[in-house]
C-alpha cells in the first residue's frame, strides 16, 4: 500500500511498515489552482437524477428493497478528494441542486470490486464528456486507502460507523476511500463543485478520519 | 496495487481477560487549571507535548468495546499519556500501558503489540481544545495527541490502579456522545470504522 505517486517497491514495503509501527503516513495535496473545473451538462439519458422525472422518496423505497431482495447488501463506494486553500487542506464535494452536498461516488454493481467501482464511478461523474467509457479515463484515478465505513440498518435508517449490534443484516454499507489527485487535473462536472461544507455526519467526521495522515502541501 | 480489504483486528471476549489490582497511581494535577499550568511551565522546558494513548478492543455479544479508565465518578480516559523527551512513540506508549495496566512482575512483562496509529488530535494553545488537525494559523501547538490501536492477545491479566476504575464501552455508548466522553473518545467508532473486525467467542 503506497501513498507516493511514483512509488518504487521499497518505498512502498518502508510505507506499509511505518503504518504498521504507528507512524503517520504522508499523502501529497495540491494547491486548487492546479485544477480545472469545465462545467457540462447534465447527460439527456445516463446517470442518476440526470435528464428525466426525479424519483420520489416512494420509489425509491421500492426500488432499494428490490434491489436488497435480490442481490443483498447495497454497497456505495465514495472518494474524499483532497486540495490545498490557504495552507489547509480542503474536500470537494458535489452540490446536487443547491441544497445537499455529496461525495462523489455511487452504488456498486452486483459483484463489483470496490476500487474498481469507485473509479468507474468517478470517471463517470468527474469526467470529460464523451469520454466516460473510456479504459484509460478509469485508470488515471489513484485510488487510496479505505478511511471509514457507515453502516445502515434501514435504507432510510441513520448510517452509524460500526454494524448495530441486535441487526440481522444490514441494509447499506457505505465506504470512503481517499483518492489521490496528480497533480493538476482537469475536472468537468455536471453539477457545481463546491469546496469544504459540512453537512451530516458522514462528511462532518471526515476531519476526523483524515486526522492519522500528515499532509505535504506541494505549493507553486 | 492498492489492497482494498480492511485492517482485521481480532476481538476477544471481555471474558478471557482477567482484571486485578495494584497499587494507587494518583493524577499528578487536582483540576484542569493545575493540569495547564504545568502543560505551560513543561513547553518552556521540552516543546510541544507529545502524548499517545491506547484503544484496548475487546467485544461483548458481538460489538466491539473500548478499555476506558474511569477517575472519580465522571472522567474517562484512555489509557497513555506522556512522552518523555526524544522518547520513541512506540516505546513510549508500551511504557505507559505498563504502568497503567500491566502487572509489576518482573516474570510477566507484557507483550503490547502497538498497531497502527488511528488519529491525531492538535492543541493550538493552553486550553482544553483540541482539533483533529492543526489550524492553518497555528505554528506552535503545544501538544499532539496519537492514538494508537493496540492488538490484544487471547488472554490477558491486567493490574489496574486501585484508584482507578477499568471499565469497557461500547462503540455505540461512545458514538455521538461528546458531552459525556469529549470530542476524542467519542469520535473514536468512526476512526475504527474501516477496520474489520473478527470478533472471536470464548
Amino acid at each position: 500500500m503506497g501513498f507516493e505517486m511514483t512509488m518504487s517497491t521499497a518505498t512502498e514495503e518502508s510505507a506499509a511498515a511505518a503504518a504498521v509501527a504507528g507512524e503517520r503516513v504522508g499523502v501529497e495535496i495540491y494547491p486548487l489552482s492546479r485544477y480545472y473545473f469545465g462545467v457540462r451538462d447534465v447527460a439527456a439519458g445516463g446517470g442518476s437524477g440526470g435528464g428525466g422525472v426525479r424519483e420520489t422518496a416512494a420509489d425509491r423505497a421500492i426500488r432499494l428493497k428490490a434491489n436488497f431482495a435480490a442481490h443483498g447488501l447495497r454497497t456505495t463506494v465514495h472518494g474524499v478528494l483532497l486540495v490545498e486553500l490557504f495552507d489547509h487542506p480542503h474536500l470537494l464535494l458535489l452540490q446536487v441542486r443547491n441544497s445537499s452536498f455529496l461525495l462523489p461516488g455511487g452504488r456498486l454493481r452486483p459483484g463489483e470490486q470496490d476500487v474498481q467501482g469507485l473509479k468507474r464511478k468517478l470517471s463517470s461523474k468527474l469526467s470529460l464528456v464523451g469520454h466516460q467509457d473510456d479504459e484509460d479515463e478509469d485508470d488515471k484515478w489513484q485510488i487510496g486507502e479505505c478511511i471509514g465505513m457507515w453502516w445502515r440498518s434501514e435504507f432510510d435508517a441513520v448510517p452509524f460507523p460500526y454494524i448495530l449490534p441486535n441487526t440481522r443484516a444490514a441494509k447499506e454499507c457505505i465506504k470512503l476511500f481517499l483518492i489521490k489527485l496528480p497533480v493538476s487535473r482537469q475536472f468537468v462536472v455536471p453539477r457545481n463543485m463546491k469546496l469544504l461544507a459540512v453537512y451530516g455526519p458522514i462528511i462532518a467526521g471526515i476531519p476526523n478520519l483524515l486526522s492519522k495522515f500528515s499532509f505535504n502541501i506541494i505549493s507553486d | 496495487m492498492v489492497n482494498s480489504s480492511s485492517p482485521v483486528v481480532n476481538v476477544y471476549p471481555l471474558a478471557n481477560y482477567t482484571f486485578g489490582t495494584k497499587e494507587p497511581k494518583m493524577e499528578k494535577d487536582t483540576s484542569v487549571a493545575d493540569r495547564l499550568a504545568r502543560m505551560k511551565v513543561n513547553y518552556m522546558k521540552e516543546g510541544m507535548r507529545t502524548s499517545v494513548e491506547a484503544i484496548l478492543l475487546v467485544q461483548e455479544h458481538n460489538h466491539p468495546h473500548i478499555l476506558l479508565l474511569q477517575i472519580g465518578n465522571t472522567f474517562c480516559k484512555l489509557p497513555g499519556g506522556r512522552l518523555k523527551p526524544g522518547e520513541n512513540e512506540i516505546e513510549g506508549l508500551k511504557r505507559k500501558l505498563c504502568s497503567k495496566l500491566a502487572v509489576n512482575s518482573p516474570s510477566f512483562p507484557p507483550n503490547w503489540q502497538v498497531g497502527e496509529c488511528v488519529a491525531v488530535w492538535w492543541r493550538p494553545n493552553f486550553e482544553t481544545v483540541m482539533y483533529p488537525y492543526c489550524p492553518p494559523h497555528i505554528t506552535k501547538p503545544k501538544e499532539c495527541k496519537k492514538l494508537f490501536i493496540v492488538h490484544l492477545s487471547e488472554r490477558e491479566y491486567f493490574a489496574v490502579p486501585r484508584n482507578l476504575k477499568l471499565l469497557a464501552v461500547p462503540l455505540f455508548e461512545l458514538y455521538d456522545n461528546v458531552q459525556r466522553y469529549g470530542p476524542v473518545i467519542s469520535t473514536i467508532p468512526q476512526q475504527l470504522s474501516r477496520f474489520q473486525f473478527n470478533m472471536v467467542s470464548s
